[in-house]
């Protein structure tokens, strides 16, 4: 059998129970329920913004300015300036939670299994980075639908209740929704390479969330004491890079995320090949 | 498949150890531990708790890596997963099934994870269930499973596909008599079909399962051979005497006139156990042959006779051994 195959059992094995579980099912349910009510919100703030923006003014142009601050790039600024408003608060509030939810995911889908000793039962069928590849991958799918549904509801919303045409609005949602998607590989890499070094599950979590927080402070620190090159540590900074209207940013930023990721699983699947179990 | 992982049939030995080894820290579990198992043989891993036999059984199957020696499966290393797929069967000990995943799911997935092909994994995991006589189980999840039910899902996954190989470590640990009688039933339905290894520290089963046993302590070998070597079956006959009232008398053994039967090498008397241990020259006359004389002598000095057993019994080889 081939690895590709391995992978792809033990990945969609990974999605399955992921949302088979109470834990993974509830998850899936708050966060989309959360995503719904909080893109109520902020389609209503965005409303009442325009509603009481002076007359005369240039959205278009305001944006822009917003924008060319928020990312120190006026091209970023001005590539963004006709996205709908909600749409992109949503984009940094799934940047933030994508973290928690991969915390949340991943924690126990190694750890737990070593703690319980049902990864013997795969090991002797399958390589065991294909184990843990499919792992990473189920983690990173799940993570995805789950945000995917919490952003279509947001779609939807913004859909009913804005101003503008709901095919612009899906187009918009999923550029967006493409700059999730590496960032969350990225985060699903590195809780994969901390949860697969554990045999407890509730360790695995704090572990985890500590190493995110941990890249947090290094980014924060970098803006800080402006050391650019080391806010590349954190993989949710590379949002600016994926916005870029500059192809070669974009793939930049794939690149820098795909290295995270890269790295990350490697020295989880060196690492784990190499344990007891 | 590389030239070195490529498999190699018709192999003599299933099983081979060479100077295995495992230390954990300053401890040394399993201390260059060295025995074969011929294929197609029941073999038996047996010892008191903290001997070394599941740190020994993790190294077969690849859990733990040996810090010195070698293990061969079929002649590859366990860490050879793709070229011993569906050739090794393994039942770790207190491994827990995947509590959300239904039973039938799971033995599928397992199906298709060894390289069953899809049309054909349903029927396989069907198969293995209704072997270890939980067909009706196949719609439960292996959460709500009890403790013997779940014991036997893993014994069917051991056995799922006909491996070439199957280890088994504590396969009855923990369970009530009846269900433990059930999985000894299961495992001696594939007698002679595979090479089975069995980690135990009950006697009395891998008595009854083994057809040969490496007995470990502290790590290390201290007896190794067929069963009929290990329990001296084939050079010793135990005699029990019954105690009831008016019953024989120990004094009236005839002792000396045992001794002087042809073959016989020496006669003891156990007077707590009430049993005569005769010993014989296993080359010369088969254990039947003894048996035959030692009673018809006792029968005649009308000496009452509640049992009689060949060789010593594992556990007491054991105990004298460990």
């Amino acid at each position: 059998m081939s690895p590709l195959s391995e992978v792809s059992l033990v990945t969609w094995r990974e999605v399955r129970k992921t949302f088979q579980s109470a834990k993974g099912g509830a998850l899936a349910a708050i966060s989309v329920l959360g995503g719904g009510a909080a893109s109520m919100l902020v389609t209503w703030v965005d409303r009442l913004r325009r509603e009481q923006l002076p007359p005369g003014l240039d959205l278009h142009e305001a944006q822009e300015q917003v924008f060319s601050r928020w990312y120190g790039q006026p091209g970023i600024g001005k590539a963004l300036a006709g996205c709908p408003y909600a749409l992109w608060m949503m984009l940094i509030a799934t940047l933030w939670l994508v973290p928690l939810l991969v915390a949340l995911m991943t924690f126990d889908a190694i750890s737990g299994e070593l703690q319980r000793g049902t990864a013997r039962f795969w090991v002797v069928r399958a390589r065991r980075s294909s184990y843990l590849l499919g792992k990473a991958l189920g983690a990173w799918l799940s993570v995805l639908a789950v945000s995917l549904a919490m952003n279509v509801l947001v779609w939807t919303t913004a859909a009913a209740v804005g101003r503008q045409n709901p095919l612009y609005i899906v187009e918009w949602g999923l550029r967006f929704f493409c700059v999730v998607v590496p960032v969350a590989a990225a985060w699903c890499g590195i809780a994969v390479l901390v949860g697969s070094q554990l045999k407890t599950p509730m360790l695995s979590l704090l572990t985890i969330c500590a190493t995110f927080f941990g890249f947090w402070v290094v980014h924060v620190t970098a803006l800080v004491t402006k050391h650019e090159w080391l806010s590349w540590a954190y993989p949710s900074a590379y949002d600016s890079l994926l916005l870029s209207p500059d192809p070669a940013d974009v793939g930049r930023g794939l690149l820098g995320t795909g290295v995270i990721t890269a790295l990350s699983v490697s020295a989880a699947i060196i690492a784990f090949d190499r344990r007891d179990l | 498949m590389s030239a070195a992982h490529s498999p190699r049939r018709g192999l003599e030995s299933a099983v081979r150890a060479r100077k295995l080894t495992k230390v954990f820290g300053a401890t040394t579990a399993v201390d260059a531990l060295t025995f074969e198992v011929a294929a197609g043989a029941v073999f038996g891993l047996i010892g008191p708790n903290g001997a070394g036999k599941s740190t020994t059984f993790s190294m077969l199957a690849g859990y733990l890596q040996p810090t010195h020696g070698s293990v061969e499966i079929l002649g590859l290393a366990p860490a050879a997963v793709d070229a011993l797929r569906g050739r090794v069967g393994v039942l770790p000990q207190d491994a827990v099934l995947p509590t959300t995943d239904g039973v039938g799911a799971f033995l599928v997935h397992m199906a298709r994870l060894q390289g069953i092909p899809q049309s054909q994994a349903l029927e396989s995991a069907k198969r293995a269930l209704a072997d270890v006589s939980g067909a009706d189980w196949w719609t439960e999840r292996c959460g709500n499973l009890s403790h013997g039910m779940a014991k036997r899902v893993v014994l069917a996954q051991a056995f799922l596909g006909d491996p070439e190989v199957v280890l088994l470590d504590e396969p009855t640990a923990g369970l009530d008599p009846r269900v433990a009688w059930e999985v000894r039933q299961s495992i001696l339905a594939k007698k002679g079909r595979c090479s089975i290894v069995i980690s135990s520290h009950n006697l009395n089963e891998l008595e009854e399962i083994c057809d040969a046993a490496a007995v470990i302590d502290r790590g290390r070998l201290v007896a190794a051979g067929s069963m009929a070597e290990l329990t001296a079956t084939h050079e010793e006959i135990r005699v029990k005497v019954a105690s009831a009232q008016g019953a024989t008398k120990t004094s009236s053994v005839p002792l000396a006139a045992l001794r002087e039967l042809a073959d016989v090498k020496s006669v003891d008397l156990d007077e707590d156990r009430l049993e005569i241990v005769v010993r014989f020259d296993g080359g010369r006359a088969d254990p039947e042959t003894i048996i035959g004389r030692v009673l018809r002598l006792l029968l005649d000095q009308q000496v009452r006779i509640s049992g009689v057993t060949k060789g010593r019994g594992l556990e007491k080889r054991v105990m004298e051994i460990t």
